[in-house]
C-alpha cells in the first residue's frame, strides 16, 4: 500500500472484489460446498460427522449438514439458503438441490470465462428451468390417494426417502408408521399442522426395531414429587383436565406483604394460604377429572392430594405436549381453576403410564380426535436416534407432499435423465447462445445419476451412457435410472423408487434460482467488522490466556502455542489485505 | 481445513474459522474411526467372561472405581474421541435396556469393525459391508430364537432363575459366594415382581451399601432400610407394630409463604408469642399422639425442643428423610403422606411389623430398618463388604444379576452361554453366506468370523488356547448338531484335549433378549460408524 498515493473511498480493511474473477471465485466456492455434501446422496451415500465443539452430529441430511458447516463465504451461503428452503418447503431432497445448483454453475462456468454476459446466461437458465419444471409436471403420474394403490404409493415414497438414511434397513417398519401418522392428519384435513401434531420422541437404548407409533399422545414422565408412585397409573375413558396453573403452596403475589398484630393471627394467614391451594385442588377434583396435567409445576402437596383421591397428575408438561393432548382429547387448557365444568375436559379411550426402556411414558390412546400421533424412536446411541429422527422427519414431509401433490415421478436419476434429454432436444430447435446454455443446463442435470453411481462405486461413465441411450431410443425408457443393487440401469418406476413430483419441481426451480443469483453478482463488498480491532486483540488475549490457564501444560508448549497463535493471527490479517487489494 | 485457492491464486474462505477446523474424509476417515472404536473395544475385551479381569478407574476427583462391568468402565473412562463415544453409548444403552452383556456388546462391535476394515481393504463399499452385516444379524437373531430354550420357573421353583443369576455373577468380583448372592438377587426381584403381568418395578428394590463386614454379611431385608437414625438417643430403638405418621411438614410454628412481618412492641406481646410457639409444639405432638402413631417420620428437621417433647410423649422420631425414601416408606407401609398436622388421622398411618435401628461394628453409624410392612412389596438389599469399592462393585454386580432375573421373568427364553450361542450363530450365518451371490457374501462371512471372536476372547481371558478351544467346540457342534456345546472354562480338559462341554448340563445360560439385543445393537452402531466418510471438527480453541 505504501508509496502509492491512493484515494481512499472505503474504510480500511474493506474487502472488495469485482468483475469476472469475482464471479468465477464465487462459482468455485459454491462447487466446493457442493463437493462436501455430494457424497451423502443416494442409498449408498455416506454420513458426515460434524463436531462443533459441544455436540456431535452424524447426519446424511443435506440441510442439517449445510447448517452445521457454518459457511462464511457470502456467495456460498446462497446454497445453504436453498437447502434450507427446500427443507422448509418439501422437507426432503436437500442434498440434491445443492448438488444441482453446484452442477449448473459448473456447466455454466466455461461461458462466463469465455465472456458471455451473465444476464444472457441467467435468462436462458431461467427458461431452461421453467421448461424442466413443466416437463416434470407432464411426466408425473397422478394417483388417487384413497385407493389401495394410493396407500402403496405413499409407502413407496416414504421408503425412497428413507433409502439413503441410516435406518434404510428398517423401511418395512418405519414406512407404514409414517404413512399412518400422516394419513390420520389428512383425513382430518389438518395436514399443514403436521409439525405440531406429529411428535417424535426419542428414547436412547434398545433396538431400532422396537420403535413404535402411538396413535395419540405420549410424553415422558415429568418431574414428580413424593406421592407420585401412590397414584393410579391406568385409566379407562378418563376425563382429562388441562391447566396452565401452578398447584403449589406459595405466596399468591410476589410483592405482597402481610402485617399482623398478634400471634393468633399468624395461624389465620397460614390457614388462608392453605385454603387457597385446597380450593384449587378441590375444584380440580370436583369437576370430575381423573387426570390433571399442567404446564406449570404441580407440587408435592397437590400430588399427594390427588393421589389420595385416585387422580393422576403431571406438572411441568411441555407446551407442545400439552397442546397435542388438548388437540387429541378435545380438552381446553385452562388458566384458572375457577368455573371448571364438564365441557372443558378432554377424554380418551385409554391412559397408561408405560415403561419404555429406562424411561416412563404417559400414553394417551384411542382419542376421540385421532389427529395426533407420537412416534417413539429407539436406538443404540443418542446420535443414532437423532439421525433417525431427521430421517423420519424427512419421510413425514415427503408423504405429506405426496398427499398434496397427488403425483409421483420415478427417482434414481430417471426423471433427471428424461428432463435432460428433453432439454437437449429442445436446445437444438433454437438459435443463438441459448442453445449452448440450455444444453449445458441439460447436461448439468445428469449430475444426479452420476453422483448416485459415484457414491455406490460404479463406473459413472458407463452407466450414464447406457442411460442416455435408453432415454434417447426408447419411448418406454423414460423411467430408466440407476440400479443401485446391481450396478446397472433399470426401470426405477417398476422397482418402486418414487418421489413426489413437487419435490423435484421445487429442487429444480430452487437450484436454478440459486445459480442465477450467484451469476448476477459481480462485486462483493465485505465491510470490516466494526469490532474487528478489539475482536482481534481479544482473540490474541484469549490465546495467551489459554495456555496459562492450563496449569498442567508444559511451559514450552505454552510459549509455542502463543507464538503459533500470534503468527497465524498475522497471517490472517495479511490474507485479508491481499484480498482487499485484489 | 487448509485454504482453497481459485484459478487467480486468491484464497477464499468458505467456512467460518476455516483454518481452525479439521477435516478428514473418504476412506481415511472411515479407517480412522474404525481404529478409534477398535481400541476402545480392546480395553474392555479382557473384562469379558468368568475369568475377565477388573479395571481400576480413577476419576478427576480421585475417586477410585474397580469394576469389570463394561458399561461402568466405558462410562468412567471419559472417552474423548467422537466415534469412540458411540461405543460408550452403545454399552450404556445395553445397560439401560437389558442390564447385562455390556462388555459383550462392545467386544462384538469391535470385532465387526475389525472385519469391516479387512473388507474395506479389499475395496468393498462401506455401506455394502454394513448392509451385509444387517442381513447376517437378522439370520443370527433368528437362529438365536430357534436354539432358545425355555426355563420353567414358578414362585415355588426359583432354581432356574438362580442358576441364570449365577452365570451373570460368575464374572464378577462377588463370585466367591455367588449362590447366596444369586439367591438374594432372585428373591429381591421375585419379591416385587408381578408374575401374572410379567412386570417388575425396579423402583421398589432399594440397594444400600455400607462398607464394613464381609460380602457374606450382605442380606436381603423384606422392607426398607434408610440411612438415618432415631433423632434422640433415649427414644425407643425397636418399635414393634409400628404405626408411623409420614409428615412432609416441619415441627415448627407454621409460617405463611407470603412475605410477612410481626411487630413486637412490648414485653407482654413477646411473651405471648413465646407462649404461642410453645402451644404449637404441644399441639402438634398431641395431634400426632392422638392419631395413634408411635413413630414419626419427618421429611424436615425439628429442633431440640420438639425432639424433647416427642421423647416425653414416648414417640420415636426420624428426621430429614429424603423425598424418595418418604415415598417408598409410604408405599411399603400403606401409609399416606400427610402435609400438615391438622390432617393426621389413624387411617393415614403406615404400618410395619417392626422398626429397629441397627448399628454396625463398633462405629457410630446406624441405619433404620423397617420390616414386615403392610404392603410387603418393597425390598432392600443391604450390601456389606471390606471397603467402599467392593461394596460399589457388589452393588453393580447385583444390579446386573437382578436385571437378568427381571428379563427372565418378562421372557423366560434363554440361550446357552460359554460362547455356545455365538458359535451356533456363527455356523448358521456362514452357511447362509454360501447361499448369497455377490459382495454381500463376504460381509456375511465376515460377520460369522466376528461372532467367533466372543468365544475366542472368553478362552483368551481364561488362559486357554483360544483357537484350539473354539475349533473343538465348533466341530462338536457341527458333528453332534447340538447348539448347546460351548467352552467349558472351568472344567478339565476332556479326552480330545479340549474343554468343550454341553452348557446345558453345567447350567450356564443367558437370556435370549439380552443376546439378541447385543447383536442388533452392535450391528446398528457398526453401520453408523461405517457410514461416516467425513469428519469435521472445530479447532482446539472452541
Amino acid at each position: 500500500m505504501a508509496g502509492r498515493p491512493g484515494i481512499i473511498i472505503l474504510r480500511e480493511g474493506t474487502d472488495t472484489s469485482q468483475g469476472k474473477p469475482q464471479l468465477i471465485s464465487n462459482i468455485n466456492a459454491c462447487q466446493a460446498v457442493a463437493d462436501v455434501v455430494k457424497t451423502t446422496l443416494g442409498p449408498r451415500g455416506m454420513d458426515k460427522l460434524i463436531f462443533d465443539g459441544r455436540k456431535v452430529t452424524i447426519s446424511n441430511d443435506g440441510a442439517t449438514i449445510m447448517r452445521l458447516l457454518d459457511i462464511a463465504h457470502p456467495a456460498a451461503k446462497t446454497l445453504v439458503d436453498i437447502s434450507m428452503s427446500q427443507d422448509a418447503e418439501v422437507g426432503d431432497g436437500t442434498t440434491s438441490v445443492v448438488l444441482l445448483a453446484g452442477s449448473m454453475l459448473k456447466a455454466i462456468k466455461p461461458f462466463v470465462e469465455e465472456g458471455v454476459h451473465p444476464q444472457i446466461i441467467i435468462r436462458n437458465v431461467r427458461a431452461a428451468a421453467k421448461l424442466a419444471v413443466e416437463k416434470v409436471k407432464e411426466l408425473s403420474i397422478p394417483y388417487d390417494m384413497n385407493t389401495e394403490q394410493g396407500y402403496e404409493m405413499l409407502i413407496k415414497c416414504a421408503s425412497t426417502s428413507l433409502n439413503s438414511k441410516l435406518i434404510s434397513g428398517h423401511q418395512d417398519l418405519f414406512s407404514p408408521m409414517i404413512v399412518e401418522a400422516v394419513k390420520a392428519l389428512d383425513d382430518a384435513g389438518a395436514l399443514d399442522e403436521i409439525k405440531t401434531l406429529v411428535a417424535i420422541k426419542r428414547i436412547p437404548g434398545g433396538d431400532v426395531r422396537s420403535s413404535f407409533l402411538v396413535k395419540g399422545v405420549a410424553f415422558k414422565k415429568t418431574f414428580s414429587y413424593a406421592g407420585f408412585e401412590q397414584m393410579k397409573k391406568k385409566f379407562e375413558n378418563p376425563k382429562i383436565l388441562l391447566l396452565n396453573v401452578e398447584l403449589e403452596l406459595k405466596s399468591e403475589k410476589e410483592n405482597a406483604e402481610v402485617r399482623i398484630e398478634s400471634p393468633e393471627e399468624y395461624q389465620s394467614i397460614v390457614d388462608a394460604e392453605w385454603q387457597v391451594i385446597y380450593d384449587k385442588l378441590d375444584a380440580c377434583v370436583k369437576c370430575g377429572a381423573n387426570i390433571v396435567l399442567s404446564k406449570l409445576p404441580i407440587g408435592d402437596l397437590a400430588t399427594q392430594y390427588f393421589a389420595d383421591r385416585g387422580l393422576f397428575c403431571a406438572g411441568r408438561v411441555e407446551d407442545g405436549d400439552l397442546k397435542r393432548v388438548s388437540k387429541a382429547t378435545g380438552g381446553t387448557v385452562q388458566t384458572s381453576t375457577n368455573g371448571l365444568y364438564d365441557g372443558i375436559l378432554g377424554t380418551c379411550g385409554k391412559f397408561e403410564e408405560k415403561r419404555v426402556g429406562d424411561e416412563r411414558f404417559n400414553v394417551f390412546e384411542d382419542c376421540p380426535q385421532s389427529l395426533t400421533s407420537t412416534m417413539v424412536l429407539r436406538g443404540g446411541s443418542e446420535q443414532f436416534i437423532a439421525e433417525s429422527e431427521r430421517s423420519v422427519h424427512d419421510a413425514l414431509m415427503v408423504v405429506k407432499r405426496c398427499l398434496k401433490s397427488k403425483a409421483v415421478v420415478a427417482g434414481g436419476g430417471a426423471v433427471e435423465m428424461e428432463v435432460s434429454k428433453y432439454l437437449r432436444d429442445y436446445a437444438l430447435t433454437i438459435e443463438g447462445k441459448g442453445q449452448l446454455i440450455i444444453s449445458a443446463f441439460a447436461k448439468s442435470l445428469e449430475v444426479v445419476p452420476q453422483q448416485l453411481c459415484d457414491n455406490a462405486g460404479f463406473d459413472a461413465t458407463d452407466i450414464l451412457s447406457a442411460l442416455r441411450r435408453k432415454h434417447a431410443q426408447d419411448d418406454d425408457g423414460k423411467w430408466y435410472g440407476v440400479d443401485i443393487a446391481e450396478g446397472d440401469i433399470c426401470d426405477t418406476f417398476e422397482s418402486g423408487v418414487w418421489e413426489p413430483s413437487d419435490n423435484k419441481c421445487n429442487s429444480l426451480a430452487a437450484a436454478a434460482e440459486a445459480a442465477c443469483v450467484i451469476l448476477s453478482i459481480d462485486e462483493t463488498v465485505v465491510n470490516p467488522r466494526s469490532q474487528d480491532p478489539g475482536g482481534a486483540a481479544a482473540q490474541q488475549q484469549m490465546m495467551q490466556q489459554k495456555p496459562m490457564s492450563n496449569m498442567m501444560g508444559n511451559a514450552m508448549d505454552a510459549v509455542n502455542a502463543q507464538k503459533g497463535g500470534s503468527r497465524s493471527g498475522n497471517l490472517g490479517n495479511g490474507v485479508s489485505y491481499m484480498r482487499g487489494r485484489g | 481445513m487448509s485454504l482453497i485457492y481459485d484459478e487467480y491464486g486468491r484464497p477464499f474462505v468458505i467456512l467460518k474459522e476455516q483454518q481452525a477446523k479439521a477435516r478428514v474424509k473418504g476412506l481415511e476417515a472411515t479407517k480412522a474411526n474404525i481404529i478409534a472404536a477398535k481400541s476402545i473395544s480392546q480395553i474392555v475385551r479382557t473384562s469379558l467372561g468368568p475369568k475377565g479381569m477388573d479395571k481400576i478407574l480413577v476419576s478427576p476427583d480421585g475417586d477410585v472405581t474397580i469394576t469389570n462391568d463394561g458399561a461402568t468402565i466405558m462410562d468412567r473412562m471419559e472417552v474423548n474421541h467422537q466415534v469412540a463415544k458411540l461405543l460408550v453409548e452403545l454399552s450404556a444403552s445395553q445397560d439401560d435396556e437389558i442390564g447385562d452383556g455390556t462388555t459383550g456388546v462392545v467386544v462384538l462391535a469391535g470385532s465387526l469393525l475389525e472385519q469391516a476394515e479387512k473388507l474395506l481393504g479389499r475395496g468393498i463399499h462401506p455401506v455394502r459391508i454394513a448392509e451385509g452385516f444387517e442381513k447376517a444379524a437378522e439370520v443370527a437373531i433368528k437362529t438365536l430364537g430357534e436354539i432358545a430354550d425355555t426355563v420353567p420357573f414358578s414362585s415355588d421353583n426359583l432354581d432356574p432363575l438362580i442358576t441364570t443369576a449365577m452365570t451373570t455373577l460368575s464374572s464378577k468380583i462377588i463370585n466367591v459366594d455367588k449362590r447366596k448372592m444369586a439367591e438374594i438377587a432372585v428373591n429381591a426381584v421375585v419379591g416385587v415382581a408381578d408374575l401374572e403381568r410379567k412386570d417388575v418395578n425396579f423402583d421398589m428394590i432399594r440397594m444400600e451399601g455400607k462398607p464394613g463386614g464381609s460380602l457374606e454379611d450382605t442380606e436381603l431385608v423384606n422392607g426398607i432400610i434408610i440411612d438415618k437414625d432415631i433423632s434422640h438417643p433415649q427414644m425407643k430403638k425397636t418399635i414393634k407394630d409400628a404405626k408411623m405418621c409420614i409428615l412432609t411438614c416441619p415441627f415448627e410454628p407454621p409460617k405463611p409463604k407470603t412475605k410477612h412481618k410481626l411487630d413486637i412492641s412490648s414485653r407482654e406481646a413477646y411473651e405471648k408469642l413465646y407462649q404461642q410457639e410453645q402451644d404449637y409444639f404441644k399441639q402438634m405432638v398431641q395431634q400426632v399422639k392422638d392419631s395413634g402413631a408411635n413413630l414419626v417420620i419427618c421429611q424436615w428437621g425439628f429442633d431440640d425442643e420438639a425432639n424433647h417433647l416427642l421423647l416425653q410423649n414416648g414417640l420415636s422420631a426420624v428426621r430429614w428423610v429424603g423425598g424418595v425414601e418418604i415415598e417408598h416408606i409410604a408405599i411399603a407401609t400403606g401409609g399416606r403422606i400427610v402435609p400438615r398436622f391438622s390432617e393426621l388421622s389413624e387411617d393415614k398411618l403406615g404400618k410395619a411389623g417392626v422398626v429397629r435401628e441397627i448399628s454396625f461394628g463398633n462405629t457410630k453409624e446406624r441405619m433404620l430398618v423397617i420390616e414386615d410392612c403392610a404392603n410387603s412389596n418393597a425390598v432392600t438389599v443391604l450390601v456389606r463388604g471390606g471397603n467402599k469399592m467392593i461394596v460399589e462393585e457388589a452393588k453393580r454386580s447385583l444390579h446386573d444379576a437382578m436385571c437378568v432375573v427381571r428379563n427372565l421373568i418378562k421372557d423366560n427364553r434363554v440361550v446357552y452361554g460359554g460362547g455356545a450361542a455365538e458359535i451356533a450363530c456363527s455356523l448358521a450365518v456362514s452357511s447362509y453366506a454360501e447361499t448369497i451371490v455377490g459382495v454381500d457374501q463376504f460381509a456375511i462371512r465376515a460377520f460369522a468370523d466376528a461372532l467367533d471372536d466372543i468365544p475366542l476372547a472368553l478362552a483368551e481371558n481364561s488362559g486357554l488356547d483360544p483357537i484350539q478351544e473354539l475349533a473343538a467346540a465348533k466341530s462338536r457342534q457341527m458333528k453332534e448338531n447340538n447348539p448347546l456345546i460351548g467352552l467349558g472354562l472351568n472344567g478339565d480338559a476332556g479326552e480330545d484335549g479340549s474343554r468343550a462341554t454341553n452348557m446345558k448340563e453345567i447350567g450356564v445360560f443367558e437370556t435370549l433378549v439380552g443376546k439378541q439385543e447385543q447383536i442388533s445393537l452392535a450391528t446398528q452402531v457398526v453401520k453408523m460408524i461405517l457410514k461416516i466418510d467425513d469428519v469435521i471438527t472445530m479447532g482446539q480453541y472452541q
